[in-house]
């Protein structure tokens, strides 16, 4: 092969490798050196200042023990369920009671994570509150909304209509 | 001394040159003019056109070698190379921890079960 075009090759292999590099170290170093905090998205996505952070702390640490209990019931309503459900074929009326159960929960424990994000949001400046309560209600409650729409898109009906 | 004081200067001059002429043929004979190449002017003239054609596609490489490998060119060239991919790199790395940063958050306060 001709001299020149070894050359040519290698130097653009090497300008590559020295742009890979560099991009693959500061990529990490980005990584490792940001907070490990649960909070840290809130203070840098919606530019909070100490107090406000404070505050959001506050109502975080206090949301958390009521979470972490209605998790508990949830995750033991669930288990009923299955129970119930067992290895048969059919939905019994006590499998039924169970998952209205387990349905009462969910919307207890959604309701109570919406007043949190409300709450939430009353902490911060006005514009990055509605933002928040806007991107954290897309976040947990969109996704059902997404399959909802996809599955009267897909079945060629609305609910609520005929 | 008697020599150097010769009050006639234009005889000396005449037996310089003939001498000189003496010389030459002398150093002519011992060392001769080798003879040309065959076709020599010839080449002579193919080398003039072959300098004056437009340039090849592997003289252009060469050029370009020449001018990459030049210390100046170089150094800028990595360092632009650096600063891009540090650039690039810290943006990437920052919406990917952004991302992390939302998820975990996310797993915080809203379980799963609940999305």
């Amino acid at each position: 092969m001709n001299r020149s075009l070894v050359i040519l090759l290698g130097v653009l292999a090497l300008g590559a490798a020295i742009f890979a590099g560099s991009y693959f170290v500061s990529q990490r170093a980005c990584a490792i050196t940001r907070s490990a905090d649960d909070l840290s998205w809130l203070h840098d996505e919606f530019h909070l200042n100490g107090a406000e952070m404070a505050r959001v702390r506050q109502l975080h640490e206090g949301y958390m023990p009521q979470c972490a209990k209605m998790c508990v019931l949830i995750a033991a309503k669930n288990a009923e369920v299955q129970a119930a459900l067992g290895s048969g074929t059919n939905v019994t009326a006590e499998a039924q009671q169970k998952l209205t159960e387990l349905g009462g929960l969910r919307a207890q424990c959604q309701a109570q994570m919406l007043r949190h994000f409300i709450e939430v949001s009353q902490a911060m400046p006005p514009e990055e509150g509605r933002r928040y309560l806007a991107e954290m209600k897309k976040l947990t409650l969109g996704s059902h909304e997404e399959i909802e729409q996809s599955m009267s898109d897909h079945n060629g009906h609305e609910h609520g209509t005929n | 001394m008697k020599e150097n004081m010769n009050p006639d200067p234009g005889s000396n001059r005449c037996s310089g040159e003939a001498s000189d002429d003496k010389l030459r043929e002398v150093l002519r004979a011992v060392r001769p003019l080798p003879s040309l190449p065959p076709r020599f002017q010839e080449n002579v003239w193919r080398r003039i056109e072959d300098s004056e054609a437009p340039v090849k596609s592997g003289s252009r490489l060469d050029a370009l070698i020449a001018l990459v490998l030049r210390p100046r060119f170089a150094y800028a060239t990595i360092a632009t190379l650096m600063l891009a991919g540090v650039l690039l790199g810290t943006y990437r790395g920052a919406q990917t921890a952004r991302q992390t940063e939302q998820a975990r958050y996310l797993a915080a306060v809203a379980p799963d079960s609940l999305r």
